[in-house]
Parts: C-alpha cells; sequence; structure tokens
C-alpha cells in the first residue's frame, strides 16, 4: 500500500517511461470506456423505469400497455427513445439535467408522494411539452419519419390531419400528447405555444 | 511498430515527469477508444452499409427501398444494420471481422461485381444469412419485435394462429418471415428447408 501511494507521488518527480504512457492509455480506456457504459446504462428502460422510485410509480406504471408498449408488432419505444435526446452534444445537455431530479428527490422531496405528484403534473407535462416543441418534436421523429409514411395505410382522417398539421406548422406533440401518460387537466401543448414556444 | 519509433517514443518519455507522460498516455487512450467507437457507430449506419459500396448499393439496398421495414403506416423503419448487425457487444465485433470477408470479395475475387454475378449467388447468399439468424433465433428481429409486447387483438385472425402454430412447431421469425426486405431467391430451398444445430450452446450468445 505504502509503495503504492510512494509510486504515485513519484509520478511528481521520477522522469516518464514507455510503461507509464501504456498504463496511462489503459486508464483512459478503462474511465473512457466506464463514462461511455454509464450514458448506455443510464439510456436503458431498466433505469429510467424500475431504479427510481418517482418514475417507478407515476409515469412508468402509467406507460404500461399503452401503444408505444403493447401493439401489433411488439416494436416498443421505452422510456429513454422519447424523453432522452440521441445526438452527443444534446445528449450530455440533457444528461446534466439530471441534477434536478436528484435535488427533487433528495432536498426538496417534490414529488415522492402520488399527491404531490398529480398536484405538479400539469406543470411538470408543460415542462416536456415545451422542450418537444421547441426542437420540433425531435424525439419523436427519431424514430417516425414523415418521409417514410405511407399515406395509404393511414385513414383518411390522419391523412387529412397530417396535412393540416403541416399547413399550420403544428410538430407531433401539439396533437400527439397524453398518449403514454395521463393527461393532465388545463391548457394543452396548442395553448402553449403563444406563451413559451418559439417557432422554428 | 518499427523499433526507431518505439525508441523516439521511449526518449521522449524519458526527458519527462512520469506525470505527464502518464496523462499523454491517458490522451492516447481515451483518442484510441473514440476512434475505435466512432468507427463502429459510423459502420453501422445506412449510410455507410446501404451507399457507400457497389455491392450493396445497386442490389440489396435498391430491393429494400420501399419494403415495409423502409416505408409504413408510422414511418418507423428498420435499416440495413438493424437486421444485419448485432447489438451486444461480443456478436458485433465478431460480425465486424467478418467484414474483412467483404472486402476480400471487393477487392480481390470481385464475386459480385455485376448483377449477373450477384444474381447466380443469391441463393448461397441468402441461406448465409437464414443460416445465421436460425442459429440465434432470429435475434435481431427480436431486438425491436418483442414478442411479449405484441398485442394479438391488433393481428389478423390468421397471424395469431399462424404466430401460435410457429411457437408450438419452435420456428423462429426467419422461417417464415423470410424474403420481406429483399428479392426472394428462385428455385432453391427455404429457411424451413435449412438444417441449424441450436442445441449445444445458444450460438447467439458469440455470433
Amino acid at each position: 500500500m505504502f509503495s503504492f501511494i510512494r509510486r504515485i507521488r513519484g509520478l511528481w518527480s521520477n522522469p516518464g517511461s514507455l510503461g507509464v504512457l501504456v498504463g496511462g492509455a489503459a486508464v483512459g480506456v478503462v474511465v473512457f470506456a466506464s463514462v461511455g457504459s454509464f450514458m448506455v446504462y443510464a439510456n436503458s428502460e431498466t433505469f429510467c423505469a424500475e431504479s427510481c422510485h418517482e418514475m417507478t410509480v407515476n409515469p412508468a406504471a402509467e406507460y404500461k400497455g399503452t401503444v408505444h408498449d403493447v401493439n401489433r408488432s411488439g416494436v416498443r419505444a421505452t422510456c429513454p427513445d422519447c424523453h432522452v435526446p440521441h445526438g452527443y452534444v444534446p445528449n450530455y445537455i440533457a444528461k446534466l439535467g439530471l441534477f434536478s431530479d436528484y435535488w427533487g428527490h433528495f432536498v426538496t422531496n417534490s414529488i415522492d408522494t402520488k399527491e404531490k405528484f398529480e398536484a405538479k403534473r400539469h406543470e411538470l407535462a408543460k415542462r416536456v411539452w415545451v422542450y418537444m416543441k421547441e426542437n420540433d418534436s425531435r424525439e419523436c421523429r427519431h424514430c417516425h419519419t414523415s418521409a417514410s409514411m405511407d399515406a395509404e395505410r393511414q385513414t383518411p382522417k390522419a391523412v387529412a390531419r397530417h396535412e393540416r398539421g403541416r399547413n399550420e406548422g403544428l410538430t407531433c406533440i401539439d396533437c400527439h400528447f397524453a398518449i403514454a401518460h395521463k393527461e393532465p387537466d388545463g391548457p394543452g401543448p396548442q395553448e402553449l405555444s403563444a406563451a413559451n414556444a418559439p417557432k422554428n | 511498430m518499427p523499433r526507431r519509433v518505439l525508441a523516439r517514443i521511449r526518449k521522449w518519455a524519458a526527458g519527462r515527469k512520469a506525470i505527464v507522460v502518464l496523462l499523454a498516455g491517458f490522451a492516447v487512450g481515451i483518442a484510441m477508444l473514440t476512434l475505435a467507437g466512432t468507427t463502429l457507430v459510423h459502420t453501422s449506419s445506412e449510410q455507410f452499409c446501404a451507399f457507400n459500396c457497389h455491392e450493396m448499393a445497386t442490389n440489396v439496398a435498391v430491393e429494400y427501398k420501399n419494403t415495409i421495414h423502409d416505408k409504413n403506416r408510422t414511418g418507423v423503419r428498420a435499416t440495413c444494420p438493424d437486421c444485419h448487425v448485432p447489438r451486444a457487444p461480443i456478436p458485433l465485433y465478431v460480425r465486424k471481422m467478418g467484414a474483412v470477408n467483404d472486402l476480400w470479395g471487393h477487392l480481390v475475387t470481385h464475386s459480385i461485381d455485376t448483377r449477373e454475378k450477384f444474381e447466380a449467388k443469391r441463393q448461397v447468399l441468402a441461406e448465409r444469412v437464414w443460416t445465421y439468424m436460425k442459429g440465434n433465433d432470429s435475434r435481431e428481429c427480436r431486438y425491436c419485435h418483442s414478442v411479449k409486447n405484441m398485442d394479438p387483438e391488433k393481428q389478423s385472425e390468421k397471424a395469431q394462429a399462424r404466430h401460435a402454430r410457429a411457437h408450438k412447431e419452435k420456428l423462429t421469425c426467419i422461417d417464415c418471415h423470410f424474403a420481406i426486405a429483399h428479392n426472394e431467391p428462385q428455385g432453391g430451398r427455404g429457411p424451413q428447408e435449412l438444417e441449424v444445430d441450436r442445441s449445444i450452446i445458444s450460438r447467439g450468445s458469440i455470433f
């Protein structure tokens, strides 16, 4: 143990060698692989839906059985597909936002009961809606490509509404809200546009 | 690495404080891992698979256009790597090594560089993919299509009955859902006629 400490202190005084260089590279690989693996793990359904009380009892429970969970083809979209950006930089920024979750969980206990969650539901939904409106429903579009939609397989109603949505400059979340979680009472995403979200 | 380069690095390292050398090594390690990771990500993109190489671009990628995995009601797609590149690290690396075979065929033997050669080999190539998919119980299909998240009520009665029969007869996805993204080879065996040994270990854990 002491020799290890001596060796560490020696790093500041002794000259380097090839071994030290290779050792540094090994540490770099391990550290970076750990960061990357953690990013992957923190974007898994296991982590998002089952690791934390607030998510498990509220949004994850509501999501069960919705069309993004169970459907004809069994192709799912889980929590991170809709709520974690897929591009590198937006992903890192979103991960930093997790400090807000820790703060709420450990310090303010902001939604640790069902009652507190219900009381905040509209505010939380609004936060997500504004985020999605501001980036033109980027996470929706990561899977649902407009260019690859076959209008002939959609109902005439859906085709007409999508057409209208395009003409009016609407984005996915303006209409497709509360499809995976319960709908809060209060104004929906379309009412938010003037007040909060800048048009893209 | 040539001995001269190695000697030069040694000399460089000996002339500096160990901590500086350690940090330099740290940076090299991160750079190497980033490069390897980025290569894996890039070579698993539709851009790379479908457009970078003549053999893929003129045959399989063209056939895939407008099939159900390219264009459908919801606009949710599965592109080349979704079906043909494993997700788990070990099978992924093994599969990427197999790309050496593609380079060999492209650069050395020119095995499928014309439409005619490709058509002549279609059955062989298809059987190779079917065998791979049968061997790992259609793992890549199931990565997206999770059986327990299928809603039978939203499927046709025919589909429900056939899925039930397939469960009983221990069939896997590719046994029936073949030639859904590429043209069907004519005249040869289909996946159900192929013998694949799945008894010893789960091949999916390696390949």
